[in-house]
């Protein structure tokens, strides 16, 4: 039976420990900054750049430039007969605009004003329309369906907005985000290959095991300990550039799209269970390494390979042959979990006092 | 109390220590004496239930070392200084005490009571909060016996406490030892500093992978060799060494100068006999001693015979 009190207490000493170690620090701290944060904004500008030619198509022919109307000369006459396709319509105001027989399709229509403007005669369909007013405007026998829109206030209109299609940049954003989830697993895997070995075969070297061993504390109390002084700050860290990411994702993608796109249930699955049972995977394949190292840095070289299991699964990602769906998660969880025990059976049973006094050293 | 009976323990076909048997009564220090790999820290290691014997029993008061939940108990009634102090560098010696004794469950406002005694008697209290790897070697010694009995423990374990240490530190962790027994505790050393342990073990174990002999150093030095006079005279005639060889009780005579050497049966009997002896003689007695051997002669004599 574990105390945890007593756990904790030999995990406290670690961490009091690591904020002297500058590489420790540095790890903790850099690593989230690079993986969690900076790569995922790299990843994304090329997707913000190539938004623009995948949705701003312009059908050049027949084309109403509405945006560059600003004026009420511009709609003196109505327009009329026109169809209105892919089109791309971003902070534009529309006044005093009478559209008749006018088709709109494809269309995304976002931070727009109508306003006292009469649309008749016309079909709105697989539009897309965000954060836009559509005020005072008269939609005489207009049929306004399949759109999908967000936080429009709607006055004397009869539009129905239902979700009926993605863009060519939606239909990227599950793929770029399993690319960018997939590094918080790298992340909580990682780190324990720096903080294991100094927590382990640091105490090693200090030979400052054997008068903790002498303490009324038990092997599985102190490997417990030891557990989580690695556990904790690899998962306190990953969370960090979690929420750092998300929400730098979240911005990015509000700006593109105009909706957050995250939390999703793929991303609470990976913070919960895939990045935890990585994590204890590295931090258990650690103790074992560390039982046969006496050299920190041997330790760190040979941790690069326990990560093996979560470089499979980056790579998988990466060349498109995993998909990261709530189900894949969930299997690479159990995965990880059976390793994680196994590890964790084969370490308790070479983490004991004897041992560690005379066959470690 | 501890007991120990045919105490053994294996490693493969290296025999670490075999069939050893003590008893270690309250309050005394006792020493462990051997050569390097002779089984002392073995020995220590199973008394702290750092590892189990492979054969024999072993207890500490009424707990039995090699059962689990015995072990808990012995674990916290001792306090060990292994070989290596084992500190934490980077933490101050204030937070290494804390630690330990965390981990022996000592209540906050007692742990603070007991660090402070501990770190004010070793004169390190003003150094409280700087980091273990500022201080020296005979410091870092002080601050690892103080983590030993931060807990206040009965049974203080101490592997070579003034190994490496200058005579002026060794000094004081030897009176600090002598100041700890005048508490009560109980003390088991394991040292190769023989003129320590003959100043303050009231009993040594000599060992060499098995007990050879175990007693108080002077009563190991009397049962080893025969106890020897030396006499001073104001002269040695010549015929001395021939006439006083009748004499019965005495044995093995030598002389050095105007000294005479005499092996003696019962000297606090046969000493009035043989100044006695000699005054009839017309000789003035000027010196009487007993000559001494020292707890390194036992020892090597011990370690010889045992070879």
């Amino acid at each position: 039976m574990i105390r945890w009190k007593r756990a904790w207490i030999i995990a406290k000493k670690d961490l009091s420990e690591f904020k002297k170690q500058k590489l420790v620090i540095g790890s903790i701290i850099a690593m989230p900054l690079v993986l969690g944060v900076a790569l995922p904004l790299i990843m994304f500008i090329p997707i913000a750049t190539m938004a623009g030619p995948m949705d701003m198509v312009w059908d050049v022919e027949g084309l109403i430039e509405i945006d560059k109307c600003q004026t009420k000369d511009c709609f003196e006459e109505p327009k009329t007969n026109q169809t209105l396709e892919n089109i791309y319509f971003n902070k534009t105001t529309v006044q005093n605009m009478y559209l008749k027989n006018v088709s709109l399709q494809d269309c995304v229509i976002m931070f727009c004003i109508i306003e006292n403007s009469i649309i008749t005669d016309s079909t709105i369909q697989n539009c897309s329309i965000y954060y836009s007013q559509i005020e005072n405007t008269i939609l005489l026998f207009s049929e306004g369906k399949q759109l999908d829109g967000k936080n429009i206030i709607a006055v004397n209109s009869s539009l129905t907005f239902t979700k009926t299609k993605e863009s060519e940049t939606a239909k990227l954003i599950p793929i770029i985000l399993n690319y960018v989830l997939v590094l918080f697993v790298i992340i909580p895997a990682t780190l324990p290959t720096i903080i294991a070995s100094y927590s382990i075969v640091g105490e090693k070297n200090n030979r400052s095991l054997e008068p903790i061993l002498a303490t009324p504390t038990t092997d599985g109390e102190i490997l417990a300990g030891k557990i989580l002084s690695s556990f904790v700050p690899s998962m306190g860290s990953t969370l960090i550039a979690f929420v750092s990411g998300a929400v730098l994702i979240d911005i990015a993608f509000f700006y593109l799209l105009g909706y957050i796109p995250l939390p999703t249930l793929n991303w609470i699955l990976v913070i919960t269970l895939l990045a935890p049972t990585a994590s204890l995977m590295s931090i258990l394949a650690l103790v074992l390494v560390s039982s046969k190292v006496t050299d920190v840095r041997a330790a760190q070289q040979i941790g690069g390979f326990v990560i093996m299991p979560v470089i499979i699964l980056m790579l998988g990602v990466v060349s498109g042959f995993i998909f990261l769906s709530p189900f894949t998660i969930i299997l690479f969880s159990i995965f990880y979990s059976c390793i994680d025990l196994g590890l964790f059976y084969f370490a308790k049973s070479i983490f004991n006092r004897e041992d560690i006094l005379t066959k470690w050293a | 109390m501890i007991t120990t009976e045919g105490l053994s323990k294996h490693f493969g076909k290296i025999k670490a220590i075999d069939d050893f048997t003590i008893e270690i009564p309250d309050g005394k220090i006792f020493g462990l004496l051997g050569p390097n790999g002779a089984g002392k820290t073995t020995t220590m290691r199973i008394l702290a239930c750092l590892i189990n014997p492979t054969s024999g029993r072993a207890f500490i008061d009424e707990y039995e070392i090699g059962k689990e939940k015995d072990n808990q108990n012995i674990r916290a009634m001792i306090g060990l200084l292994p070989e290596v102090p084992g500190l934490y560098e980077t933490l101050s010696a204030y937070k290494n005490l804390d630690y330990y004794a965390q981990l022996h469950d000592v209540p906050k406002a007692k742990r603070e009571e007991n660090i402070k005694n501990l770190l004010t008697s070793l004169d390190l209290w003003e150094r409280r909060n700087d980091p273990i790897g500022e201080f020296s070697k005979g410091m870092k010694q002080k601050i690892a016996i103080a983590r030993a009995l931060v807990h206040e423990p009965k049974y203080l374990f101490l592997d070579e406490p003034t190994a490496a240490l200058d005579p002026e530190a060794s000094k004081m962790i030897r009176n600090y030892i002598l100041e700890l027994k005048s508490k009560g505790r109980t003390i088991l050393i394991n040292t190769h500093n023989l003129a320590e342990a003959e100043r303050i073990c009231d009993t040594v174990a000599v060992v060499k992978n098995r007990l050879i002999k175990v007693g108080n150093p002077k009563e190991l030095a009397h049962k080893l060799f025969a106890r020897t006079i030396s006499i001073t005279l104001d002269y040695i005639p010549d015929s001395l060494i021939k006439d006083i060889s009748v004499l019965d009780y005495i044995s093995n005579i030598r002389t050095d100068g105007n000294k005479l050497f005499l092996n003696i049966k019962a000297p606090e009997e046969n000493n009035p006999k043989i100044i006695s002896w000699l005054t009839k003689r017309g000789l003035n007695v000027q010196f009487v001693s007993e000559e001494e051997y020292s707890l390194e002669d036992v020892y090597l004599k011990l370690i010889e015979e045992a070879e």
